[in-house]
């Protein structure tokens, strides 16, 4: 009960409204909340003061904050000031970095607080960090949504607090369930379906959708999406995990070797991609080769012209744009996309952009 | 003989002598052959000791009993992994269009080589009584470690050590995560199973964290950008490219080697089979080397003619050759047998020998009969090709299996018996080879499958034929016993070596039909030598016993002196040791190691070790088994992918696979472990 009163202070715009709901239902988590509500708090001011400087010293500045916590750091937070938290699965690899860039730089253009929580995968924590961001009485939560069961719940209940919402990377289905203003990402479909209009453009007559895990759905997406665009006919395989790449590479030899109308593989990720290229050019066959997601090898084979492309998710704006919408919606009550997801990809990387983004990869912002 | 580390001995290898115990152990211990210590589990370790403990047995101890060749082979911890990916593979090149290719073929043993070396290790280990779940996440990690050492130094990370420098420091890191796990399985007692699965999380936490630390990426490349990379590529990637590589007479060495290995073989189980004569008869020699030189003949006539007319008569004359050479050889050597017996088949051998052989003539007639017109999808159950295969198949083995019970169960009759079952079941093999001929229009059947039938039939035949007129020897003989290890070993070389050169080289033909390319690199012969040590350190050295012995009981082989901590932290080293390696040529081969290459893997040396005959409880196993292992996972993974099946069904496969092995492997060792009383 010590946070509801703490917040009452903070924001007094949405004061009232807000208070009233939290402090009737979150009576029953209300000692337990208090001590991460603190926390949360606490790692949002330092994440802001040092979003300017690099995004390591950031994370390590948000990991002392969240160990310390305490009511200090509270009583900096001004009143006026918007908190937007940004509560993904990420595990800040090389993917996630850039879309908390892309946050981190809107929170600066901004002039909001930015908190960031990687969730490393795990919805539990996930859950955890969404009700006490509730709890702290965020200005809107940005959210990822990779486990529907354990998530749907909590973003329900923040937008029951008048907490707005928006969805992004995954969750293009369950946004609207929530009651999401909208969702930010690519749609896994729509990407394929992008791929095929490219190959169908190479010339392709047959590809093969080079799978590296079994029974993940996003990946089943992108080659279904390949299915509805391209023209020709797409033979479906999982051709190994990326742990092994020997193995995945010896497997598409042999799938390339059984069947010589291939003419086109996609590959849905980049190693499974590289891995592809090498089988195609230990079997001397001239096959179109596409990509999904950008590691530095990949780019470096689009660039001198073994691959053909690589879908990009950009997912840059997958951190940039939420923190855009939910201020617009927040200061001026703005909505984008008019209920339909807001699509950052496909964006692609042929040899014609190749060494820009090379660049700007390098600069952690592709 | 408790000690002596069983199953893994090489076939062509000599039971070892008594006293040689005294070498390998640091004293002589007299407590060995005591009854009080008694392995933890009698019937496992019967099985192993039985394995070796072939020499002479003055006190008449049953275990010390002479057994037969064929007793000797299936005794062996990984017969059953050879026959299943004798199986496997043969499924897979009649089902798949490319699989059979030599393209295809270094595909799978390429994806074997890396698994397989780690699969070698890990059977030591478990030989040895222990897991380590880390070793596939420690390949990666030293990938990833070698790339960030030689890597340039600049944005992205990278100390720009050379190779030279960064190789060694790598070894001796991943020596010391070897030596910490052992360290730790024996201070704290542990099952190593718990205390790696600890080092396993450890490594993938490491690699994740370090990685963005200092590079920023999960990915890290270049393995090129170290300064003496050119040097060091040679030994971890060079590359063979056998369209490159022509070689006019390679057809004829290929033949050549395969056919004298296949000769030599045969005459090496002959000398390990039958008694010698006290008096060489010369006119057997005579015989064979006629034989011999008419079917040489035969075969180069084979070459120069055409026509289905000419090719069968030349057929019937090299089998010919076969019976009676190998007749003049075996009478030239052994002793006949004095009483042969009459034919004395009971109701059962005869009823089961007339089912079947109808069960395979019925099979042919199915396959002939239901013949369909698509020959290309005869893949799966559905089609109306997909169930005449699978009931043809079916048939034939059904009647086959008859056949080899009852030839089995007219050994203990007498000679003449045992030669009409066995001719039965060459007849049974023969119908077979013809089913074939008549049934399948695929080429490759016709002129790969068909001959070979014809050929086992034969053999078979004679095979019979001598063992039901020659003498079994039931005694030891140590000389007879080394000659015929030695011209076994000596034969199973000629016939690889052969392989390879077909493997390797291509010829003009070939090129001109446009033979799709085929690349192998240096990592097979890394697989190979790796797995030969293994088995040499297994078999003949003082560590190799040790580790069966600690393994199979622990505080036993600490009783009796040896250092059981010390060899299970060698064993860990091993492992450590071996995953280096692969972490080496992982890095060289793609260049760059995402951070979680390898994670997961270690289950996969696992089972490649257990479909080996590697016991999950130690003691017994074999190092040549888990190279086999190996074989077995990654033939199915491209197997798959070159008959072109939904992969779906993938890990469906290899469980199946995995459940077999493992069925069979302890259905063989019982079987050999009853036979040899």
């Amino acid at each position: 009960m010590i946070t509801s009163k703490k917040w009452l202070a903070f924001v007094p715009a949405m004061a009232l409204v807000v208070a009233s709901c939290s402090s009737s239902s979150g009576s029953g988590a209300g000692t337990t909340s208090a001590g991460g509500g603190g926390s949360v708090a606490a790692s949002a001011s330092s994440v802001a003061s040092s979003a300017a400087s690099s995004g390591s010293s950031a994370s390590s500045a948000a990991t002392t904050g969240a160990s310390t916590g305490g009511t200090e750091a509270v009583s900096q937070t001004q009143a006026g000031d918007l908190t937007f938290y940004m509560i993904t699965h990420s595990d800040d690899g090389p993917f996630w970095s850039v879309v908390k860039r892309g946050a981190e730089q809107a929170a600066k253009d901004l002039g909001v607080k930015l908190v960031w929580k990687p969730g490393n995968n795990d919805p539990q924590v996930m859950v955890k960090d969404i009700e006490a961001a509730v709890a702290a009485g965020a200005s809107g939560i940005a959210a990822s949504l990779p486990n529907a069961d354990a998530l749907v719940g909590p973003l329900k209940a923040a937008v029951a607090a008048h907490v707005p919402v928006i969805t992004l990377n995954s969750g293009s289905k369950d946004y609207q369930a929530i009651g999401a203003l909208t969702h930010v990402g690519q749609s896994e479909d729509v990407a394929g379906s992008g791929a095929g209009d490219r190959l169908n453009a190479a010339g392709a007559k047959k590809v093969l959708c080079a799978q590296q895990e079994q029974g993940n759905s996003g990946l089943t997406e992108r080659c279904q999406g390949l299915e509805k665009s391209f023209k020709g006919k797409v033979v479906t395989q999982f051709v190994g995990l990326d742990a092994d790449t020997t193995a995945q590479q010896n497997t598409i030899n042999a799938a390339l070797a059984a069947d010589p109308a291939i003419d086109a593989i996609l590959g849905v990720g980049p190693v499974v991609t590289m891995s592809a290229l090498r089988a195609a050019k230990d079997l001397g066959r001239k096959v179109t080769i596409g990509g999904f997601d950008l590691t530095p090898e990949l780019l470096g084979a689009i660039q001198a012209g073994d691959i053909a492309f690589t879908v990009d998710q950009q997912q840059y704006l997958q951190g940039y744009m939420p923190i855009l919408l939910l201020y617009l919606n927040v200061t001026n009550q703005n909505t984008l996309g008019g209920g339909l997801p807001i699509l950052t990809g496909p964006g692609f990387v042929t040899k014609d952009n190749a060494a820009e983004v090379i660049k700007l990869s390098k600069q952690g912002t592709r | 003989m408790t000690l002596q580390g069983g199953g893994t001995e090489p076939l062509g290898s000599t039971p070892p002598d008594v006293d040689r115990r005294e070498v390998w152990l640091e004293e002589p211990l007299t407590t060995i052959d005591k009854p009080s210590v008694q392995p933890a589990e009698p019937e496992l370790m019967v099985a192993n000791r039985g394995a070796t403990a072939s020499a002479v047995a003055p006190d008449g101890d049953e275990r010390l009993a002479y057994r037969s060749v064929f007793q000797r082979l299936f005794m062996r911890p990984e017969v059953g992994a050879i026959i299943g990916a004798v199986g496997i593979w043969t499924f897979f090149w009649a089902v798949s269009g490319t699989f059979g290719t030599v393209g295809q073929t270094f595909g799978w043993l390429d994806t074997a080589a890396t698994l397989g070396i780690m699969a070698v290790a890990v059977s030591m280990l478990m030989i040895g009584g222990e897991f380590d779940l880390s070793s596939g996440a420690m390949t990666g990690a030293m990938g990833m470690l070698i790339i960030y050492l030689v890597k340039a130094t600049g944005a992205l990370g990278g100390r720009g050590f050379p190779l030279e420098l960064a190789i060694p420091l790598s070894l001796a890191l991943a020596l010391g995560i070897g030596y910490l796990n052992g360290w730790m399985v024996e201070r704290t007692g542990q099952p190593s199973f718990i205390i790696t699965l600890g080092t396993f999380f450890a490594l993938i936490g490491l690699k994740l964290g370090l990685a963005k630390r200092f590079v920023g990426q999960i990915q890290i490349g270049r393995t090129d950008e170290a300064s003496d990379f050119k040097y060091f590529r040679p030994f971890f990637a060079a590359e063979w490219e056998r369209n490159k590589h022509e070689f006019a007479q390679r057809d004829f060495w290929y033949i050549a080697l395969v056919a004298a290995g296949v000769l030599i073989s045969i005459l090496a189980v002959c000398e390990l089979w039958f008694k010698r004569r006290a008096e060489p008869k010369a006119t057997g020699l005579v015989q064979f080397l006629v034989s011999a030189a008419v079917g040489i003949a035969a075969g180069i006539g084979l070459n120069v003619t055409d026509g289905v007319g000419a090719n069968l008569a030349i057929g019937v004359l090299i089998a010919l050759c076969i019976v009676v050479g190998l007749h003049g050889w075996v009478s030239w050597r052994y002793e006949p047998i004095g009483e042969r017996g009459s034919v004395a088949l009971d109701s059962t051998m005869i009823r089961r020998t007339v089912l079947g052989l109808a069960l395979v003539v019925l099979g042919g007639v199915v396959a002939v009969v239901m013949d369909s017109k698509s020959t290309n999808n005869f893949v799966f159950p559905f089609t109306t090709q997909g169930v005449r295969v699978m009931l043809a198949s079916a048939l034939g083995v059904a009647g086959l299996t008859l056949l080899a019970m009852v030839s089995q169960a007219a050994l203990r009759v007498n000679a003449a018996s045992k030669f009409i079952a066995t001719s039965a079941l060459a007849l049974g093999i023969a119908v077979i080879a013809a089913t074939i001929y008549i049934a399948s229009k695929a080429p490759k059947f016709r002129a790969a499958l068909f001959p070979f039938l014809l050929f086992l039939a034969v053999l078979i035949f004679t095979w019979g034929m001598l063992a039901s007129r020659f003498a079994e020897r039931r005694a030891v003989a140590a000389r007879a016993d080394r000659l015929g290890n030695r011209m076994l070993a000596l034969g199973i070389l000629s016939v690889l070596i052969g392989l390879a050169i077909r493997m390797l080289f291509i010829t003009k033909a070939e090129l001109l039909a446009g033979v799709p390319p085929a690349k192998t690199s240096v990592r097979l012969l890394w697989f190979a030598l790796f797995t030969a040590a293994m088995m040499w350190v297994l078999a003949r050295t003082r560590f190799g016993s040790w580790t069966f012995a600690v393994g199979g009981n622990k505080e036993a082989a600490r009783q009796v002196g040896v250092p059981a901590a010390r060899t299970k932290t060698k064993l860990f080293m091993l492992v450590a040791f071996a995953a280096w390696f692969v972490g080496i040529l992982v890095a060289f081969r793609i260049n760059s190691i995402q951070a979680n290459a390898g994670d997961g893997q270690e289950f996969l040396y696992i089972i490649a070790a257990v479909v080996g005959g590697t016991l999950l409880t130690g003691g017994y196993g074999s190092a040549f088994g888990g190279a086999i292992g190996a074989c077995i996972m990654s033939i199915p993974l491209i197997g798959i992918s070159s008959a072109r099946w939904n992969t779906d069904w993938r890990f469906l496969i290899i469980g199946t696979i995995l459940l077999l092995a493992v069925v069979s492997n302890r259905y063989l060792r019982t079987k050999a472990g009853a036979v040899r009383r």
